[in-house]
């Protein structure tokens, strides 16, 4: 059987691909960070439990509190910052994802009742962390399980889309029960993202309580050096799993990264490079640095992903063939809402900072 | 796109929970959530502001608790069953997502936008509840409720686009499909549809307050909340269904018999939560009864809202984006392509390409995945395809599949070849249904011997002739359901006085007839005359015909037709020992009024038989011998049919002991009592099914009538079936016959008849309006259409509106120039002379028989004797009387 036959046509876009593609990129970019401090600080409090338990931790529990009273606004953020993504994927990438999806459409679905179990779970130890009790272990083991099964199933979706040599399966399986288990690049991909989720959350910790109010809370200096060396561990973790998932990665787009292509070496370099200088700037305890340096290693290897993907589905699917029938009216309605939303967000939150400080009587 | 590939995505095999059941749990979840997103945040924002105004604590302290629930259900629940919505028609329908999201990407992602900016507010306003200066603090809600909807006013777009493109469909421009015909009504009707909602949810929260003073206050305030938007909510609905597209209303209003539950359930539930609304006004409630009020209102409300959302959906039948893309996923500008090429041609995702006897089954299973499974789930929950066609056989089945999307044009057509329809066929009858339709071997009918009358040329002075008026009556025999025809054959007589110079005779004859023996108590054989009060409206005597005449009865002498008649001569072909028997023998005698001796006697057969085909696409066993008659699960499935079609209460009435003559709706004939602005039977009957039998032949006839030559009756038997000529060649082909009729009907703008004809297609023209109309039993094949001038045939095929012009002309009113009617000598249509019978050789040809010793016409091969006792040598008869017969058996 041809593979290319199994490809449906595509649909025709409103505008150029490469509006798509920016508006594709960058919400993935953000996406990417809120998702990464959901999973990756979820497992944090995890290992934190389990590194109590043996007697290594203490204060441990102010941590995991603190986690969690922020969790559930980064889940709200990281659904909605996945949202735009998913779009925008979907209109350059439909006639892929979408047949990748049905294959797996079991594991595809369930992520949205997972998510629901988890983000559920997270308010409740948002609002009863004390009294949970033991429960709260066991909500803490639950959730980044939950939430560690949902990366798994996307990872699984992203290669699947990519892989159509693969579909064929689905004369055999029609029940959306596939998945991409024999794609080499399954399981080092998968790691290479939990472990950068590691990497940023702890991050994310550290650069929380290094807002403002270091000095000032008990124990803040203690969760910055915590959250740091979480990132720390990760990111060196990261060096020899992004070695195992570089060689695992087919040799065409191999050979592409490894100088192949400037664009797709240059970007690589930018990630190592950052990484080292990240756990440089860490192991000084200079978070700020450390945050931009790591923005700047995540906008890179988002934009490496992407032209690996377009390396991947060169032989089938090329963006600059899909028709196009221009309407640019709605897109600059898009912008112009973007930019209004922005700013009325910008004046809810000086609202916000503002009742924050001054600490109004709430009598009406 | 030129692409031989019309059909793009797989599709997920769910079985049970295919048919939609997915995207109904997820979409009715979500949108009860969500509507109550929008009008929960001005119910939240108001009444903070009562709260202000009125310096109420404890009103203020209702409206946080509330937050916190709105909070965690909305944002949470809500907002990742909308994803989830997403996600599911993904899976469920790529083709119409894909083009939802190429279409309205950026509506989507303004969309984004402000759910993001409604998931910012919503934090601020609930965690800064207790530390915002209160007019900020309100801002903030004003702003969550204006995000909130601003959401509400993007989705609705696209949603109302899906069931009203609108000029869309010609421009293809984003906001001609944004601000779509039905945008604004369907934004008022969501918008107070959710203030509605708001009040409900409002309320749940409101009986676990517990002050009962405010709980009292609060019971009132979101009965308010119910009760206007639910009175603004109507107004909407009526604007709703003032600006929907003709077909689409029709959908909602009339065709689809699976929306009209949720028609009636809203229409219920709307009157519940008004009569409790005001009730709650009214006045107050204990404690208990307020809770069981708010907790029967919250799940009246999501029926009411399910109710709607399932109608508005089912509204854009067939279609799942309106006159874009087919819910078979095929898109409306493929879908004649599909049809050409066939499924499995156009189709990316499938292995079987050809199908044949070794992989029929699978193909029908690819089939049914490809086609079917996007609507009907195999023993689900929702439009399971096992009950749906449980009661079908293989040929009904396939019959169904023609017939798809033509009169049930809530049903996409299915495009696929005739083998496809085939495999897809067998599939769901033998695979999924588990029904082995073999059609059980007729039994070749015994042969019934019988005392062939005599003649003796040289002392017989008179030759009696009689025949029935129709060679072939198919006679319903479910009258416990319905009533095709009463039971009644009229026949005729003519008697000659033999001379040189012949003559028709009447004055001082009595003709009497006398049915075979075993056939005179057809009451006992089927249920007509204990129905007959529901049937035609007034009882019958048994065994009595609706004229009076009994099967033994005297004929009286019709001078306007020159011989004796007896009217509706109850004929079944039922023996007293059950056996069918469709020809049972008459005998006629004359004799002389004075003297009382006999002039002459014959015999004729009167061809009655209830081997009507329903079964083979209704279902059922056969009523009798496993032969002929329509049982009662199939006369059952008829009912059902119709009424589902039809919106009638057959079934009902039939249970009920009250079954209806078909005619009662439907009068066939001038003088039959009935709604005059009924379709006809004839065009009623041939144009439906004629959507169901497309570009078949004869075979589509002898699927209902009695003709077909592998049948237990096999009416057709005459000469003409005896030269190979079938149905069509004299009655044309389905379509052809079926529009004509309807033509008639459409011109005296008769209900339902452009519905019958628009999907067919006419064989003998390629211009549809070519087809003159023609009325049953009077526009009829002309013999002399073929026979011009009574000479020799150049043709045997009826031409183009090749009818008789008026009844006068029809075979069995014509005479010949003396006054002999054209069955007196020819025998009757569908069995003229010579006829081959196979109860027994010469069951036809009696009379020929009888008076010359051979089966050909009365006359022929020059047997002027018969009747002139002499040689002659004028045709005074008709043109070529003289002429030898040419086809001799």
């Amino acid at each position: 059987m041809n593979i290319a036959t199994l490809i449906p046509t595509p649909d025709a876009i409103p505008v150029h691909w490469g509006w798509l593609r920016f508006f594709q990129i960058v919400t993935f970019f953000i996406h990417l960070l809120f998702m990464n401090i959901v999973l990756g600080s979820s497992l944090i409090a995890l290992l934190e439990v389990c590194g109590n338990h043996r007697g290594k931790g203490t204060g441990v529990r102010d941590f995991e509190r603190d986690i969690f009273q922020k969790l559930p606004f980064v889940i709200a953020f990281a659904v909605n910052a996945g949202v735009a993504p998913l779009l925008f994927l979907q209109v350059l990438y439909g006639n892929l994802i979408y047949p990748s999806s049905i294959l797996m459409g079991v594991y595809w679905l369930s992520v949205i009742g997972v998510l629901i179990v988890a983000y559920y779970s997270a308010y409740l130890m948002k609002y009863k962390f004390d009294a949970l009790g033991r429960f709260s272990h066991f909500l803490i083991g639950l959730i980044p399980l939950l939430f560690l099964y949902i990366a798994f199933v996307f990872v699984n979706n992203m290669t699947l889309m990519q892989r159509p040599s693969a579909w064929i399966a689905y004369f055999t399986n029609a029940g959306g029960t596939l998945l991409n288990l024999r794609d080499p690049i399954l399981w080092p991909r998968f790691v290479h993202f939990v472990t950068a989720s590691v990497a940023v959350a702890g991050l994310f910790m550290a650069a929380v309580r290094s807002t403002g109010k270091p000095t000032g809370e008990a124990g803040a200096a203690g969760h910055v050096d915590r959250g740091m060396r979480y990132y720390i561990l990760a990111t060196g973790t990261q060096m020899i799993v992004g070695v195992w998932f570089l060689v695992k990665l087919p040799t065409p787009v191999r050979g592409l990264i490894m100088g192949g292509d400037p664009y797709f070496a240059g970007l690589l370099l930018v990630g190592i490079c950052g990484g080292l200088g990240g756990i440089y700037l860490a192991l000084k305890r200079r978070v700020w640095p450390t945050i931009w340096l790591t923005l700047v290693v995540t906008a890179a290897m988002v934009l490496l992903r992407d032209l690996i993907r377009a390396a991947y589905l060169q032989p089938y699917h090329e963006m600059k063939v899909i028709p196009v029938q221009p309407q640019y009216g709605p897109m600059i309605v898009f912008i112009v809402s973007l930019i209004s939303g922005a700013a009325v967000i910008g004046y809810m939150l000086r609202l916000a900072f503002r009742s924050k400080e001054e600490r109004m009587d709430p009598a009406p | 796109m030129n692409s031989i590939w019309l059909i793009h995505y797989p599709v997920w095999d769910l079985g049970a929970l295919g048919g939609g059941f997915l995207i109904a749990l997820m979409a009715t979840v979500h949108v009860y959530v969500s509507h109550f997103a929008v009008g929960g945040g001005l119910f939240l924002v108001l009444t903070e502001r009562k709260a202000v105004r009125e310096n109420s604590w404890a009103l203020l302290a209702y409206v946080h608790r509330h937050s916190r629930f709105f909070l965690l259900l909305t944002m949470v629940f809500g907002a990742l069953t909308g994803v989830g919505i997403w996600f599911t028609i993904s899976l469920l329908n790529p083709t119409a997502t894909s083009k939802l999201i190429h279409i309205f990407v950026f509506a989507f992602a303004t969309e984004w936008v402000f759910f993001l900016c409604e998931i910012i507010s919503l934090f601020i306003y609930y965690y800064t509840f207790d530390s915002m200066e209160r007019g900020r603090h309100m801002r903030i809600g004003w702003l969550y409720a204006l995000f909130a909807f601003l959401s509400l006013f993007i989705i609705n777009g696209i949603i109302a686009f899906m069931l009203t493109p609108g000029k869309w469909l010609v421009t293809q421009n984003f906001w001609h499909g944004f601000f779509n015909p039905t945008f604004w009504p369907a934004l008022f009707f969501r918008t107070f549809m959710a203030l509605m909602l708001a009040g409900i949810f409002g309320l749940v929260t409101a009986v676990f307050t517990r002050e009962e003073a405010l709980q009292e206050i609060l019971m009132r305030y979101c009965a308010k909340w119910v009760l206007f938007p639910f009175l603004l909510l109507m107004v909407a609905a009526y604007g709703y269904i003032a600006v929907l597209p003709e077909p689409q209303t029709a959908v909602i209003f009339d065709r689809s018999p699976e929306i009209r539950p949720f028609l009636t359930l809203f229409a219920a539930i709307g009157a519940l939560l008004f009569i409790v609304g005001c009730l709650m006004m009214a006045r107050p409630f204990s404690i208990r009864r307020k809770r069981i009020i708010a907790f029967g209102l919250l799940i009246a409300g999501f029926f009411f809202m399910g109710s709607f959302e399932w109608i508005r959906e089912a509204g854009r039948r067939p279609y799942i984006l309106y006159g874009v893309t087919y819910s078979n996923s095929v898109s409306a500008q493929d879908m004649e392509k599909v049809a050409q090429q066939g499924i499995l041609a156009s189709t990316r995702w499938t292995q079987r390409r050809t199908i044949g006897k070794d992989n029929q089954m699978a193909v029908g299973r690819d089939l049914f995945r490809l086609m079917c499974s996007g609507c009907h789930s195999i023993g689900g929950p929702l439009q399971d395809i096992k009950a749906l066609t449980r009661t079908l056989p293989v040929a009904g089945m396939a019959a169904m599949l023609d017939g798809m999307g033509k009169v049930n044009d809530y049903m996409p057509p299915f495009p696929g070849t005739e083998e496809e329809k085939q495999a897809l066929a067998i599939y769901i009858v033998e695979e999924l249904n588990q029904v082995i339709d073999r059609e059980t071997p007729v039994i070749a009918p015994a042969q019934r011997p019988f005392e062939q009358p005599l003649f003796h040329d040289a002392t017989d002075g008179y030759v009696l002739l009689a025949w029935s008026d129709q060679g072939m009556q198919l006679l319903s025999d479910a009258d416990c359901f319905f009533s095709l025809t009463s039971p009644g054959l009229d026949i005729h007589a003519q008697l000659v006085r033999r001379g040189e110079a012949p003559e028709i005779v009447s004055d001082g004859v009595d003709m009497t007839y006398r049915i075979e023996a075993g056939f005179e108590t057809p009451a006992r054989q089927v249920d007509y005359w204990r129905f007959a009060k529901t049937l035609v409206g007034k009882e019958v005597a048994p065994n009595m015909g609706a004229a009076g005449k009994s099967v033994t009865d005297r004929m009286e002498f019709m001078e306007e037709n020159l011989s004796f008649i007896a009217r509706k001569v109850p004929v079944v072909p039922y023996t007293s020992a059950d056996e069918f028997q469709p020809y049972p023998l008459i005998a006629v005698e004359a004799r002389d009024r004075s003297s009382g001796n006999l002039l002459a006697a014959t015999k004729f057969t009167a061809a009655v038989s209830t081997e009507m085909g329903c079964r083979h696409c209704h279902g059922g066993p056969w009523r009798v011998q496993q032969t002929a008659g329509i049982s009662d699960p199939t006369a059952r499935d008829i009912l059902t049919v119709h009424d589902r079609i039809n919106r009638t209460d057959l079934a009902v009435r039939a249970g009920d002991g009250a079954p209806r003559s078909c005619r009662e709706c439907h009068p066939s004939r001038e003088d039959d009592p009935g709604k005059p602005e009924g379709i006809n039977l004839s065009a009623a009957i041939h144009g439906f099914h004629a959507n169901y039998m497309t570009g078949r032949g004869a075979d589509a006839c002898v699927l209902c009538h009695p003709a077909s030559s592998e049948g237990f009756t096999r009416g057709f038997r005459g000469i003409h079936h005896t030269l190979g000529l079938d149905c069509t060649n004299c009655h044309a082909r389905m379509e052809d016959h079926a529009i004509g009729l309807l033509v008639t009907e459409l011109n005296a703008a008769k209900k339902g008849a452009s519905r019958l004809m628009k999907n067919l297609t006419p064989k003998m023209t390629d211009d549809m309006n070519k087809i003159a109309a023609r009325k049953p039993w009077v526009n009829e094949p002309d013999c002399l259409n073929c026979h011009q001038e009574f000479q020799p045939p150049d043709v045997d095929q009826v031409e183009l509106n090749q009818w008789t012009k008026s009844e006068e002309q029809l075979f069995r009113r014509r005479t010949d120039e003396v006054g002999l009617r054209c069955p007196a000598c020819h025998g009757i249509t569908h069995a003229v002379y010579p006829a081959e019978n196979i109860f027994g050789h010469n069951r036809d040809t009696v009379q020929p028989v009888q008076y010359q010793g051979e089966a050909y016409p009365i006359g022929a091969n020059r047997n002027c004797k018969t009747c002139h006792t002499v040689d002659m040598t004028e045709e005074i008869h008709h043109p070529n009387m003289l002429g030898m017969f040419r086809n001799t058996q």
